[in-house]
C-alpha cells in the first residue's frame, strides 16, 4: 500500500469507521517498502514485528469501541539519531553500528503515546553532518522524485520515506537545515520548531546550541498535528522551553489577511537558480492575492552566516563527539598500545571523512591561540545575525525566502568539494543561529519536474502563525505553483 | 590562514584522532580552504559586540530534583549486573 495519496487524519478516520484495519495498512506499508526502498534506500532498520504488534492493538481498540488516539495506527519513520529502546540507533555512523539504546527519545515516546506506529529508522548523513545523505556510513539514499539525485540532508532518509509513500510522517533533526533542505528537495513539508520547543532527550547531540527535532509530512495540517504532540516542556532536557503549546490545528484556518511578510533582499543573490527564483516570485504574488502585505526587508549579516555556522557547529561537535572513544559506546578497536591508542584507533576506524574533517576544524577553532580569532568571533557575529532578525520582526510577522538556492542536485556532484556542500545550506542556517522556527513547503516544480521549496520563518515560539501562513498557501494551491 | 600538515597532525592529536599519512595533505588543503572562507568574519568589527553562546528563549535553566523516578523506557543499563565491564585503562609506561 503506497501512502502517497492519503493523509494521517483521513487514515485515522478510515480506522475509526472500520473501513480499514491497521494490520492491513501496516502490512501494506512493509510491502511498499520492500518494493520502493530497493532503489530509494531510506531505511537503515525496519521494525516490522513491533509495528504489526502495535497495529493489532489499534485494531483491538476499534473492535472494542474504544476511542482512538489522534495518530492511532499512523505509520511514522524516525531518523536514526533518535533513540528507540531495544532498536539499533546508528546515527548513520560505523562507530555506533552496534549501539542499541536502553531508552526511547521523548519525541518518539510522545508520538507513540499519540498512537503512531514506528515502522523504521531512517538513513542520514553521519552524525547529521551533511546536506545530501551521501555522508552516511552505510549507503546513499536517493531522491524518490529522481533516483539520480540526492534527497537532501541530513535527514534525507526521513524526507524520502514520506515522499516515497513509505511512511505518512517522519521525524528528523535540524541543526543547519537538515529538515528543511530535504523537505525542499523531496517535495514535502518540513518544519524546524523554535530552539527548545521539542525535547532533545534521546537525540544524539551534534551541535547543542543549534540542534532541534522537526517533522516531515505531505500536508501542513499533518505537521500541525505532529507538533501538537511532540512540542512542550520535558524535564529530561535542560534546554527544553517551558512555553505553552498552542492548538496548532485549530489555528490553521484563521485569516492571513493583513499579515506582513518580509522578503529579505540578501536572499535573492546571484547564483540562485532562475527557475527557483521564478517560483518564489509566484509564491509572493499568491500571498499578495491572499491579502498579505509584502515588504522588502534587509538582513545585512546574512553573508556571514555560513562562516559563523561552520565555526560554531564544528566547535560544538568536536566537544560532543569526544564521547565516542571505544569505552562506552559501540565500536572498539583495541590496538596494542594503551588507552590513548584505543581512543585513536577506535575513532579512526569509526568516523567517516566528513566527521573527521569537522572534528578537526572544530578542535582547531577552539584550540589555544585560535579561540578568540575563530570561535569567540563567530559567537559575536551570531549576535549580529540574531539582531538582524529582531529588527526585521519589528516590521513584519513572517519572513519568506527560498529554502535552497537550487533543486536537488545530482548524486556525487558536491562530494569532492566540502565548501560547495556547505554553501547549499546558505538560506537555512540563519534560523538555527537565531533559534527561530522555520518551515519548508512545496512551491511547484521546475521544468525537469523537480520540487522547489519555499521557506517561511517566524519569531520565537510563533509556530502557530507559521503553520497558518503555510497552510493557507497550500489551500490556495501554492504547492502546485 | 594556511593550515599545514603539521597543524593537521597537532589538531588530530588534540582531538584523539589518527590521520593516515596519505590523508594529511588533502585534509590540510581542504581545511585551509574552509579557514580562508571563514576568515571573511574579519571584515566585521565585533569588538563591542557581546557573544551569543545560546539563544536562550524561555528556558528556565531547569535543574530537576535529584530523585529517582520511574519512566517508561528509562535506562535499564545498570540492572543486568552490579558492574560494567570496561577495557583496561591503566597501562605501563
Amino acid at each position: 500500500m503506497n501512502l502517497r495519496n492519503i493523509t494521517a487524519d483521513k487514515l485515522v478516520a478510515l480506522y475509526r469507521n472500520g473501513d480499514l484495519t491497521a494490520t492491513e495498512v501496516i502490512q501494506g506499508v512493509f510491502e511498499e517498502i520492500e518494493q520502493t526502498d530497493k532503489d530509494v534506500r531510506a531505511f537503515i532498520t525496519l521494525m516490522r514485528d513491533r509495528a504489526l504488534e502495535d497495529a493489532r492493538r489499534v485494531d483491538a481498540k476499534v473492535a472494542a469501541g474504544e476511542a482512538l488516539e489522534p495518530l492511532a495506527g499512523v505509520p511514522v519513520a524516525i531518523k536514526d539519531n533518535m533513540a528507540v529502546r531495544d532498536v539499533l540507533t546508528t546515527c548513520g555512523s560505523r562507530i555506533l553500528e552496534n549501539y542499541i539504546p536502553p531508552y526511547t527519545a521523548t519525541a518518539v515516546e510522545r508520538l507513540r503515546s499519540a498512537g503512531a506506529i514506528v515502522v523504521g529508522k531512517t538513513n542520514m548523513d553521519e552524525f547529521a553532518m551533511g546536506s545530501s545523505t551521501e555522508n552516511s556510513g552505510f549507503f546513499v539514499t536517493r531522491n524518490p522524485n529522481d533516483l539520480t539525485r540526492v534527497p537532501g540532508g541530513s535527514s534525507g532518509g526521513s524526507a524520502a520515506s514520506v515522499a516515497g509513500g513509505m511512511a505518512l510522517l517522519a521525524l528528523g533533526s535540524d541543526t543547519g537545515g537538515s529538515v528543511r533542505t530535504p523537505a525542499s528537495f523531496c517535495g514535502v513539508v518540513g518544519i524546524k520548531p523554535t530552539y527548545g520547543r521539542v525535547s532533545r532527550y534521546g537525540l544524539v547531540a551534534f551541535a547543542s546550541s543549534l540542534d532541534q527535532i522537526g517533522s516531515f509530512s505531505k500536508t501542513v495540517h499533518e505537521s500541525a498535528q505532529v507538533l501538537e504532540v511532540i512540542c512542550g516542556f520535558d524535564h529530561y532536557d535542560s534546554t527544553s522551553a517551558d512555553t505553552a503549546v498552542d492548538e496548532f490545528v485549530k489555528g490553521l484556518d484563521l485569516p492571513v489577511k493583513q499579515i506582513r511578510i518580509g522578503v529579505p533582499k540578501e536572499y535573492f543573490v546571484e547564483g540562485m537558480d532562475a527557475e527557483v527564483k521564478a517560483k518564489i516570485q509566484s509564491a509572493i504574488r499568491l500571498y499578495e492575492s491572499l491579502g498579505c502585505k509584502i515588504e522588502e526587508i534587509s538582513l545585512p549579516h546574512t553573508e556571514y552566516a555560513v562562516a559563523t555556522y561552520y565555526l560554531i557547529a564544528t566547535a560544538e561537535a568536536s566537544s560532543n563527539l569526544a564521547r565516542y572513544d571505544g569505552v562506552r559506546y559501540g565500536l572498539r578497536q583495541a590496538g596494542n598500545g594503551g588507552l590513548q591508542e584505543m581512543y585513536r584507533q577506535t575513532r579512526m576506524a569509526g568516523f567517516g571523512q566528513e566527521v573527521k574533517r569537522r572534528i578537526l576544524l572544530g578542535t582547531y577553532a577552539l584550540s589555544a591561540g585560535y579561540y578568540d580569532a575563530y570561535y569567540l568571533k563567530a559567537l559575536k557575529v551570531r549576535t549580529l545575525i540574531l539582531q538582524d532578525f529582531q529588527k526585521a520582526f519589528e516590521r513584519v510577522d513572517v519572513i519568506l525566502t527560498p529554502t535552497a538556492p537550487t533543486v536537488a542536485f545530482k548524486i556525487g556532484e558536491k562530494t569532492e568539494d566540502p565548501l560547495a556542500m556547505y554553501l547549499s545550506d546558505i538560506f537555512t542556517i540563519t534560523c538555527n543561529l537565531a533559534g527561530l522556527p522555520g518551515i519548508s513547503v512545496p512551491c511547484g516544480r521546475n521544468s525537469e519536474s523537480l520540487p522547489v521549496g519555499l521557506q517561511l520563518i517566524a519569531n520565537h515560539f510563533q509556530e502557530g502563525l507559521l503553520l497558518r501562513v503555510a497552510h493557507q498557501f497550500e489551500k490556495a494551491g501554492g504547492f502546485l505553483l | 590562514m594556511k593550515i599545514s600538515e603539521a597543524d593537521v597532525e597537532y589538531v588530530a592529536k588534540l582531538a584523539n584522532l589518527e590521520v593516515a599519512p596519505g590523508e594529511k595533505k588533502e585534509l590540510a588543503e581542504q581545511l585551509s580552504r574552509i579557514v580562508e572562507f571563514v576568515d571573511q568574519l574579519n571584515k566585521l568589527d565585533v569588538s563591542a559586540i557581546e557573544p551569543t553562546a545560546q539563544v536562550v528563549t524561555s528556558v528556565k535553566h531547569a535543574v530537576r530534583d535529584d530523585r529517582v523516578s520511574p519512566r517508561t523506557g528509562s535506562s535499564d543499563a545498570g540492572k543486568t549486573g552490579k558492574l560494567f565491564k570496561v577495557p583496561k585503562v591503566i597501562t605501563e609506561r
